[in-house]
């Protein structure tokens, strides 16, 4: 895995790109467009999430839709069961993403490699489980009827799915900023050092866990907005959103982007989901042509589609130069 | 600075590694431990810097027993380590390489609002730091892309880095040309002058050049104590060490 990357210009300009791209299609596009665009932010937060971790302390997991899954469900029980505005509600699943991460984190942060690969795992099909059978949570069936938040006295319906997809995308920016603020300033400096040499790290004093801990905490509350955003998007929440596929492909949207650059992990959910929509309204076996494609790109293209851009930006560069 | 390690003793299973170890140093000086292979240098360096815990003995560090620290919370305390074999940051250069450190010394290591690089103290430190190691004009080339020689001098940077009062070097020249060993000779002198040192090193001639004074382990026991010039006449150590009769 490459080091996180701290190619600002490149970054940025990537950010403005898609957004430039997700406001004109909001703005000319139609129905399904725009919902598309929410649900293309949406996953993009869960991605940042996994990305964060990845790349920041060296912790790849496979069981990040149990948060994905908490933010959900905590949003329909606060909205549903105690007449909480979603928007606040979202508020709240982030205390809670911090909370249970910090729990869950304090415990599992100093497991290498393959193994907290496997106890988020465990972790993420225990959730899982558990939602599948709970009463309370609906079961199988789910619960159904979550509202959005009502901005009626701004004179603003944001059922409208012109303005919910901006409503989403401004949670996307937020977070887009908030992460790259944090890759620059010395935590997320200290994590990526982690993730090279976590024991040269604890051997000048650094305190690898409680980093670790504060990053794992971050990326749960991170995954549990865009658990939010999502009930609230579909307006139900089933078990079919914490299992572990889920995490999966969040993981295979970071490959696909680049790990480490905050905005790959954007552009990677972005064109994972766009050529899933695609290639399954004209064949039946996409998920091969997926497969494949992720292989080729695990084989040829390391750094995903962020290192395709930075090869075009240092040829640019070099002929500017020139 | 202060530290007394006293009665030490470690074994693993049935072999007694290290037995009845006493060191003490209460001022600014460099002490070497020397013995040949299986003496129990390592393992005693790594219970001076809380990688290993000895079965019984104390370990006392400014007045302050810290049997029971880790090698994280003993690096806070003042002891810092450079490490036998290199122990860096691959993919970052040498200057982020010394901030990070620099950043665990200066407390500012859990902010994440405002960025490490555009710190000012910590930037000026990492360059000074890097000027004292002879890394200067390579702050920009990343860790993994120094020459050997290089790498074993921002080891010792990033140690030096935290600033401690106690700083342990395993073995600094393992693997170096003469021409390395010279110059981390050189550097390792102009350490001594600012901080307190404990050296783990195979090279007789290293130590004799560093040390103040020098510790002779044999079998896990210290068989001689004394200064570079009474451990070079010493019958006892010729004949158990250098193998002199």
């Amino acid at each position: 895995m490459k080091a996180v990357n701290y190619n600002i210009k490149l970054r940025t300009q990537l950010m403005v790109s898609l957004s430039i791209i997700a406001i004109v299609s909001n703005i000319f596009g139609g129905y399904f467009t725009r919902f598309f665009i929410a649900e293309v932010a949406i996953l993009s937060i869960f991605a940042m999430s996994l990305d964060f971790i990845a790349s920041r302390g060296g912790m790849v997991s496979l069981g990040h839709a149990m948060f994905l899954g908490i933010g959900a469900y905590a949003t329909a029980i606060l909205t549903l069961n105690y007449g909480i505005n979603p928007f606040i509600a979202t508020l709240y699943t982030i205390l809670i993403g911090i909370i249970i991460g910090l729990i869950i984190g304090y415990f599992i942060v100093l497991l290498d490699g393959i193994f907290f690969i496997m106890v988020t795992l465990a972790l993420g099909e225990m959730f899982h489980a558990w939602v599948f059978t709970s009463e309370f949570l609906g079961g199988s069936d789910g619960i159904s009827g979550i509202t959005r938040p009502d901005i009626s006295f701004l004179n603003i319906d944001i059922n409208n799915p012109l303005i919910f997809s901006f409503y989403v995308l401004i949670w996307l920016i937020i977070i887009f900023l908030f992460l790259t603020k944090f890759t620059d300033s010395p935590l997320g400096r200290s994590l990526d050092a982690i993730r090279q040499n976590s024991s040269r790290v604890s051997s000048i004093g650094g305190y690898a866990k409680i980093y670790k801990t504060i990053a794992f905490s971050i990326s749960a509350a991170i995954a549990c907005i865009a658990g939010s955003l999502y009930v609230q998007l579909n307006g139900f929440i089933s078990p079919e959103l914490t299992h572990w596929t889920v995490s999966g492909e969040g993981l295979i949207m970071i490959i696909v982007g680049g790990i480490g650059s905050v905005s790959g992990a954007i552009l990677g959910a972005t064109v994972v989901h766009i050529v899933q929509h695609e290639l399954s309204n004209i064949i039946n076996w996409w998920m091969l042509v997926i497969g494949f494609g992720f292989i080729l790109i695990v084989l040829f293209m390391r750094d995903g589609l962020w290192g395709l851009l930075e090869n075009l930006q240092r040829q640019i560069n070099i002929r500017e130069k020139k | 600075m202060s530290l007394y390690i006293k009665n030490i003793k470690k074994s693993f299973g049935a072999i007694t590694v290290l037995d009845d170890v006493n060191i003490e140093s209460n001022k600014m000086e460099c002490i070497g431990i020397i013995g040949p292979n299986g003496a129990g240098k390592s393992t005693l360096f790594k219970i001076i810097s809380g990688n290993l815990k000895q079965d019984t003995g104390n370990i006392t560090f400014n007045d302050m027993l810290i049997n029971k620290l880790d090698n994280e919370k003993r690096a806070r305390l003042g002891i810092a380590q450079s490490f036998q074999k290199n122990s860096l940051f691959p993919e970052m250069t040498v200057k982020e390489s010394l901030m990070i450190s620099c950043s665990q010394r200066y407390k500012i290591s859990f902010n994440f609002f405002t960025s490490l690089v555009k710190n000012k103290v910590i930037n000026k430190e990492a360059i000074a730091v890097a000027t004292d190691i002879g890394l200067k004009k390579y702050l920009n080339i990343k860790s993994d892309e120094l020459s050997y020689g290089l790498q074993r001098q921002l080891e010792l940077g990033i140690a030096i880095a935290c600033n401690p009062e106690l700083l342990l070097l395993d073995e600094p020249t393992a693997g170096m040309s003469p021409a390395e060993t010279k110059e981390i000779i050189k550097l390792i002198k102009r350490l001594s002058n600012k901080y307190s040192i404990i050296i783990v090193e195979h090279d007789m001639e290293v130590i004799y050049n560093l040390a103040d004074r020098i510790y002779v382990l044999d079998r896990g026991v210290i068989i001689f104590e004394g200064n570079p010039i009474e451990v070079k006449n010493s019958k006892l150590v010729q004949n158990t060490y250098l193998g002199i009769q």
